[in-house]
Formats: structure tokens, sequence, C-alpha cells
């Protein structure tokens, strides 16, 4: 009927290649074939738009093994396609990794968190990645399938090398992310400092998993990880340490901040300078292990506090 | 689950033509079916316009490809029950709840996702909830009231 204008703007994302295959086989073949691995695409196809590439792509979703997730005591486990929604909501996980639970719920919205997926966030190795210092401190191992049948388990420490870089090499595939749960008497936390309150990447963010001896109070084992203040997440082991057999004190916790504050490696750019860097660092960790302090109160002997 | 051809929107199943399975969604809806409550923002997923449901879970439509989407149960402002819209609209008019109403329908969807008992952890503050969605007249607290009376 004539000409008919278009109001709307057209897409700036390129009309992209889809493959669907719905077995693991499948995605090893189109990977091969060239494709890069979508998952939740929150990271993926913004970066798609930008760049004009990658415009072939292999969807996982519809390979049912990676849709697990299971969480017992000792061990979570977690599947390639398990979103960071279906995560939250389960209570079973906010009990067992606080600290990871925590970090999820500072990605993007509701909507994004409906989309994205855990992996997706440990593939793409943002240095501000929110899930990253978080799965450190809980042991993190990530699971990668070389070619069918080819499986290794890589600590996530390991795993990330830089900015956006990872141990992957072409034509692997991260299958599943795998992390300690809190054991008796231990208590882990996570939290960021960002200029807007939602939707904006970390300026700096810290996590924790202290153990604590039966008195509830004496810090028997404790992980510190720093992130937004190195190529990488980063794992405070001095800082970490400082705090092994001693009860939780003002001093305590300041000597481990000033130790995280020291050894993490920030740049400056446009979020913050470098010297903000390492101010928030300080602030993060008292505050982290406060809250954690906070939460572990249900341990002490005498029922203090709750 | 989606290796089908077929979308699911606001109950009608539309055969995805081929050359759509690798576009985005909100143009689908915007440009073949014409569903125009859907709108792009930002097209990175910062600002919730073009929020739709999923399977009665919102999601960002500019961040998901058709072919991804295939075969699950997607909802537009269009697709809400009538006597919401009108509730929701009354309620606008009362507390203010718009003004160039770019953002408006993003929030009738996030509002009808928290009447229907949405949420994540059963005791996220709103602000929380409702962080995805940008107004640039910033009527955030006329939204906020209008929410609450809606809940
Ligand atoms: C508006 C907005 C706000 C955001 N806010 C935050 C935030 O606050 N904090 C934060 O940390 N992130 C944030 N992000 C980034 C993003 O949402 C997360 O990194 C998300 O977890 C990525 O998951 P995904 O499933 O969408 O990954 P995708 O986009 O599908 O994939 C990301 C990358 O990893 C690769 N990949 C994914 N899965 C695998 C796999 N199984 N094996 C091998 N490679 C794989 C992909 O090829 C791609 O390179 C934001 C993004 C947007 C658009
Ligand atoms: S257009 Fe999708 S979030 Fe802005
Ligand atoms: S009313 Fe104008 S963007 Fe919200």
């Amino acid at each position: 009927m004539g000409s008919q204008v278009s109001i709307i703007r057209p897409s700036y994302l390129p009309e992209i290649e889809l493959f669907r295959p719905s077995s693991i086989d499948g995605v090893f073949e189109c990977i091969k074939d060239g494709a890069r691995v979508l998952a939740g695409g929150t990271d993926l196809l913004p970066w798609a738009s930008q760049h004009g590439q990658p415009r072939k792509m292999v969807w996982i979703g519809n390979v049912e093994p990676l849709h697990g997730f299971s969480v017992d005591d000792e061990r979570l486990q977690i599947g390639a396609c398990v979103t960071q929604g279906e995560l939250i909501r389960c209570a079973d996980f906010r009990r067992a990794a606080p600290a990871v639970a925590d970090s999820v719920q500072f990605v993007g919205s509701v909507q994004l968190r409906n989309q994205a997926t855990l992996l997706g966030n440990v593939c793409s190795a943002s240095p501000a990645g929110d899930t990253l210092p978080a799965l450190l401190v809980h042991e993190a191992q990530v699971e990668i399938t070389g070619a069918p049948g080819q499986e290794r388990q890589v600590s996530l420490d390991d795993f990330l090398l830089a900015p956006g870089k990872t141990m992957l090499a072409p034509g692997e595939l991260a299958s599943g992310v795998s992390f300690c749960g809190l054991r008796a008497n231990e208590m882990s936390a996570y939290r960021r400092h960002t200029e807007r309150r939602a939707l904006d990447l970390a300026v700096a963010s810290v996590a924790a998993r202290l153990v604590f001896e039966a008195d509830g109070y004496t810090v028997a084992g404790a992980r510190v990880a720093l992130g937004a203040v190195g190529p990488t997440a980063l794992v405070a082991i001095e800082a970490a340490k400082s705090l092994v057999g001693h009860p939780l004190t003002g001093e305590t916790k300041s000597i481990c901040a000033a130790i995280a504050a020291e050894t993490c490696k920030p740049i400056s750019d446009f979020r913050a300078s470098a010297d903000y860097r390492r101010q928030l660092v300080k602030v993060l960790v008292e505050d982290v292990i406060g809250e954690i302090e906070q939460r572990a109160r249900i341990f002490k002997p005498n029922g203090e506090g709750r | 689950m989606s290796t089908g051809k077929y979308l699911r929107v606001n109950g009608t199943e539309y055969q995805i033509p081929g050359q759509w399975l690798g576009r985005r969604l909100l143009d689908y809806l915007r440009h073949e079916l014409r569903l125009v409550s859907v709108k792009e923002g930002c097209g990175e997923g910062d600002c919730g316009a073009c929020t739709v449901f999923v399977d009665a879970e919102p999601m960002c439509a500019c961040l998901l490809l058709c072919g991804v989407v295939a075969g699950r149960n997607i909802i537009t402002v269009e697709g809400l029950p009538q006597d919401f819209r009108q509730r929701f609209a009354q309620l606008c008019e009362k507390h203010g709840g718009l003004q160039c109403g770019y953002c408006t329908p993003g929030f009738t969807m996030m509002s009808a996702w928290l009447s229907g008992g949405g949420t994540e952890t059963g005791k996220d503050p709103l602000d929380k909830l409702l962080a995805g969605n940008i107004c640039r007249c910033s009527v955030y607290q006329q939204l906020k009231k209008v929410v609450a009376e809606l809940t």
C-alpha cells in the first residue's frame, strides 16, 4: 500500500546466524564452525551491537543437561544455562552460599537476572564481574569441556587470566561451575561500591568467607577476594591470613583492610582513581567483615543477638 | 527449551519467518506484530522500556533473539487483562504516575508482575525490583505510590 514511513529505528544488532542444537556434541560442531557461545546474551548481544560481530552464535539453552543445578550442604553445582534469577529464588542456594547470593543480586536488574546466567558472568571475566570475588571465596571450580567426553576442572583463580580473558581455549565450553557451601560455623558476604545504586558496574568490591572456632568469636580460617581493583578478581591471601587465630575486633578488621588495600592493583579510569579504589577496598573489607559478624551471631554459644 | 519455529504472543501462536530467528524479539513484536507498546529506549538492557513477560517472568525484549524464546509464552501490555490496565491507568492519573509516557509500558509490565506476587527472595525492597526501569521524566515517587496501591 504505497511506501510506509517507518517510525522504528533500525536495530543496530546485525542479523545473527543462530544455531540451537539440543546436544553438547551439536554445540561443539557449531563452535568448530566458528559460532560463538550464546547463553543469556546480556553481555554478548550488546557487544555484537557495538562491534557488528560475532554474526554466528550457538545458543546453549536447548541442551537439557546444562540446565541442572544442585545444592547440598557440602558443594553446589550450577549448570551453564542456570540463570541468576533461578538461583536467587532458591532459598537453599541463598543459605548455602550467602556471598554468591549477595553478588548475584547486584547484577543488572530483575529483568536481566532472569536472562543472564551465572556462568556467563564468569566467562565474561570482567574485572568488575560481581559474582567473581564471591565465587573465589567459595573456592569455585570451573568445569571445562574440551570435546565430547574430555572434561577438566580448573580453579576459578586460574581460570581468570586478564580482562575478558579466560583459560577457555578456542572450541571449549564451560559446562558448569561448582563451589563450597557453608559448613558449620562459617559465614560469607559480598559488598560493592557503585556510583548509581543499580545497573552500574562496581568501582570496587569485596567478598569474604570466615570460619569461626567453636567459641563463635575466634577466626579459624578466612578467605578474602577483591573485585574491580586488578585485571581480574583477586584473592587477597595475606589479608585473609591476618585474621586467623584472632577474634574480630576493630583492630584486627582494620589490619586486614589495610593489607587488602596495599596488595590490590587498581587502575585509574573514568569510574575512579586508583587511590580512591584503595580507600574503598579498606572501607568495604571492614563492611563485609561487619556483615559476616552480624550474620554469624547465630553461632555464638549464648545466642547473643538473636 | 525452544527448538521450535513458533512464538506464542499474547495467547496467539505465530510462525517465526526464518530470517527472524536470529533477530531481536523487540523488533519482531514492533515491526511484524505492530505491538508498539514495547518500546526501545536504550537497546542494551539498561532502561526496561522493552520489558515483556517470558513465561510470566519480566525480561528485556531488546536482549532476546526470537529463536531463543521460540515456544515460550510472551506477554506484552496488549496482552494484560483489560481490568488491570484500566486500574493501572486510573492510579497513574490519581498519583501523576506518568509524564511523557515512554517508560510507562515497562512500568506497566513490572507493576503487573509485582501485583501478581512477583519477587526474588520474598523480602526485596520495591526499589530493588524496579531498578531496571528508568524514567527520564523521573516520576519514580509517583509510580511507587501506584504500585503500592496495586499490591
Ligand atoms: C544493563 C546491564 C547491566 C549489567 N550489570 C552488571 C552488573 O552489575 N554486574 C555484573 O557483573 N555484570 C553486569 N552486566 C553484565 C552481564 O549481565 C553479566 O556478565 C551476565 O552474567 C552475563 O551472562 P549471560 O548469560 O548473559 O552471558 P552471555 O552474554 O550469553 O555470554 C557472555 C560471554 O561469555 C561467553 N559464554 C557464556 N557462557 C559460556 C559457556 N558456558 N562456555 C563458554 N563461553 C560462554 C559468551 O560467548 C560471551 O562471550 C550487565 C549487563 C547489562 C546489559
Ligand atoms: S530497550 Fe531494552 S532495556 Fe532499554
Ligand atoms: S514518564 Fe517520561 S520517561 Fe517516564
